[in-house]
């Protein structure tokens, strides 16, 4: 522990710095909703992480994964009463159970089809949530959603949303962090790197796949219900096409397969799309651009462009060391 | 009207989507084979040309005829660029699929604003092309501009098979798609015939989306819808099979017209999708038994 404190110090300053900081944003209302914010998105681009940073499986369609999180919790509250932090599980555990579902096709297929296989998914709840009026309220969307209930802990504010939002993010990302370091995230990395010596060591790819997908389903859906609990209110445009562009480009700009990474990529686009809201028409231009300036610039986003600058800063300075120690030993032997 | 007649207006109405799913497919599947890629942004490119075909016969009140071939040539343009200098330095780069999947639908994404940004975020209406009104088909009444897509369709679906299989051009497109290594050794030059390739597809998606100017009115997300389901057409049919491609996008143009005419015109593209996914499930190889699975 002592050492990983000192190892960390860091990091963790920064970490308590940030929290310090955001909590006393939070004050306002607005910075409140927008930190809370964060904390949804930052928990859907982890999800999006295990399966595409460590299991290789792309997808562009987790904005029907999130749809299905928030309408099912939502639903489940309003029309059969159950208490919200119930809902807000089984609106979880449903998301899984979906998300496992629709890998069972999508497992066995490569890349080009499993993209355009998500995306038709993405359509298909799209268009539900649009079209069953009875259900889902069709484009008005579902209104009045009560507040999330932990434990007799009412998140009737943005402040409270923000707060009880951040510590379920560091409970996904400790859970990832386990799954990441254990037999499954290794048989994970193993199936993206190289699927045939995958399956050459004994590992059941398809089912490790399957489970990739109702790991990252399970967060996503989780995150679906966050919203709609913070939020009170949900509509089918929040779940559309390019939403699940945007979760992807945030995993990328961020940096794929850390910890950091995805939570930092969400906070970055997010405050972008805040900053910049009057440019709202080139909304989809700015995406792109950084979604481009990643691809071809720093692939492994903000998290590989801090790693290589420290390496080459480490490097400098470890030559300058070095130069000086030669210069100091020329200097002895003069 | 007759019931008579409303089956053929549903016909003819299904052969016109159908058609244009039917090329979108072969332009999916000619980018297949070629290169092996994915373009996500196929249906934006249908889309621009659109748009681009309307700035020529509209805002520059040019001849229908050379419009046409114009939106073709600056479309090639468009697709060979993206190709030869984004994709190819991507691929360099060592980008695995999954990032040149990505770098198409940021373009997609870049092609639908800046369309709204240049043209117009709201639908544009397309000029009729015929003086004439509707034309009389066994007593269905039908927009000659509906049957110019037919036939645009048609034509580029035809005027491509022969390009592919009589043209030099054609077969040395064919042999990199087979055999890269082989194709240069015997002096094709690859890496154009891959730009050429995607050239080709763009230019004859910008064609069929100004046909379907006229019919459907010009906007940013037009493409978008008509290109997933040209992709579920290839798939059905076996992709990377040009024939596979033809034959899925006039299934898929039969259903979604019937569906909608006799079932549900709210849930036609979900049920298309539903399609999709049901047939990725079950037979990924398609009719044709193309390698989808690895």
């Amino acid at each position: 522990m002592k050492a990983f404190i000192s190892k960390n110090k860091w990091t963790l300053l920064l970490l308590i710095a940030a929290t310090a900081l955001m909590l006393v944003l939070a004050q306002k209302t607005y910075y409140a909703l927008i930190i809370a914010l964060f904390g949804i998105y930052a928990i859907v681009a982890t999800s999006l992480d295990v399966l595409f940073g460590y299991t290789g499986q792309i997808s562009l369609g987790h904005a029907g994964l999130f749809a299905i999180g928030a309408y099912s919790s939502a639903l489940l509250t309003i029309k059969f009463g159950v208490p919200s932090l119930l809902s807000l599980v089984l609106g979880s555990a449903i998301t899984a159970l979906i998300g496992a579902l629709i890998a069972i096709p999508a497992s066995k297929l490569v890349k080009h089809f499993l993209s355009l296989l998500m995306i038709a998914f993405g359509q298909i709840i799209y268009l539900i949530i649009n079209s069953w009026t009875e259900v889902t309220g069709g484009s008005l969307g579902i209104m009045n959603i009560p507040y999330l209930n932990v434990f007799g802990f009412e998140v009737n504010s943005n402040l409270k949303g923000a707060i009880v939002i951040w510590v379920i993010l560091a409970i996904v990302l400790l859970v990832k962090h386990r799954i990441i370091r254990s037999r499954v995230g290794n048989a994970f990395i193993a199936i993206r790197e190289n699927t045939v010596a995958a399956r050459g060591l004994g590992i059941d790819v398809q089912k490790y796949k399957v489970l990739a997908f109702a790991v990252s389903a399970a967060m996503t859906g989780l995150a679906g219900g966050l919203y709609a609990f913070l939020r009170g209110f949900i509509s089918p445009e929040t779940f559309n096409g390019t939403q699940s562009v945007l979760f992807m480009t945030m995993l990328l700009f961020g940096g794929i397969t850390t910890l950091a990474g995805p939570v930092i990529g969400a906070i970055v686009l997010l405050l972008f799309k805040e900053v910049f809201q009057t440019f709202s028409t080139y909304q989809g231009l700015i995406y792109a651009l950084f979604m481009l300036l990643v691809l071809f610039f720093f692939p492994n986003g903000i998290i590989g462009l801090y790693k290589s600058g420290k390496t080459a800063v480490m490097k400098l300075l470890s030559k300058r060391a070095e130069a000086t120690r030669n210069g100091g030993a020329e200097n002895a032997e003069n | 009207m007759t019931t008579e007649s409303t089956i053929i207006r549903l016909v003819i109405g299904a052969l016109m989507i159908g058609s244009v799913y039917a090329v979108m497919g072969m332009s999916y599947s000619l980018i297949y084979k070629a290169t092996g890629l994915m373009n996500l942004a196929q249906g934006d490119f249908l889309m621009l040309g659109a748009f681009v075909g309307l700035t020529f016969y509209k805002t520059l009140g040019l001849n229908i005829v050379l419009s046409f071939i114009l939106t073709f040539i600056v479309m090639f343009a468009l697709g060979y660029v993206v190709q030869r200098y984004l994709i190819t330095s991507l691929l360099n780069k060592g980008a695995s699929f999954s990032f040149i999947i990505l770098c198409t639908s940021a373009l997609s994404l870049a092609f639908q604003n800046g369309s709204q940004i240049i043209w117009s975020p709201y639908t544009l209406p397309f000029p009729a092309i015929f003086d004439t009104g509707a034309v009389d088909i066994f007593g269905a009444k039908v927009a000659p501009e509906n049957l110019l897509v037919l036939f645009i369709a048609a034509f580029g679906a035809i005027g491509l098979f022969l390009f592919i299989n009589k043209t030099k051009l054609g077969t040395a497109m064919r042999a990199s798609a087979l055999d890269q290594t082989a194709a240069s050794s015997v002096g094709i030059n690859v890496q154009l015939t891959k730009g050429i390739t995607w050239g080709l597809s763009a230019g004859l998606a910008g064609v069929v989306g100004m046909a379907l100017g006229p019919v459907y009115g010009v906007y940013s997300t037009m493409g978008a819808m008509i290109a997933q389901k040209a992709f579920a057409g290839a798939v059905t049919g076996g992709y990377g099979n040009i024939y596979g491609a033809v034959i899925g996008g006039l299934f898929y143009g039969f259903m979604e017209t019937f569906v909608s005419a006799y079932l549900t015109t709210t849930y036609k593209d979900a049920i298309t999708f539903a399609m999709l996914i049901i047939i990725l499930a079950i037979s990924p190889t398609g009719l044709f038994k193309e390698k989808v699975i690895e």
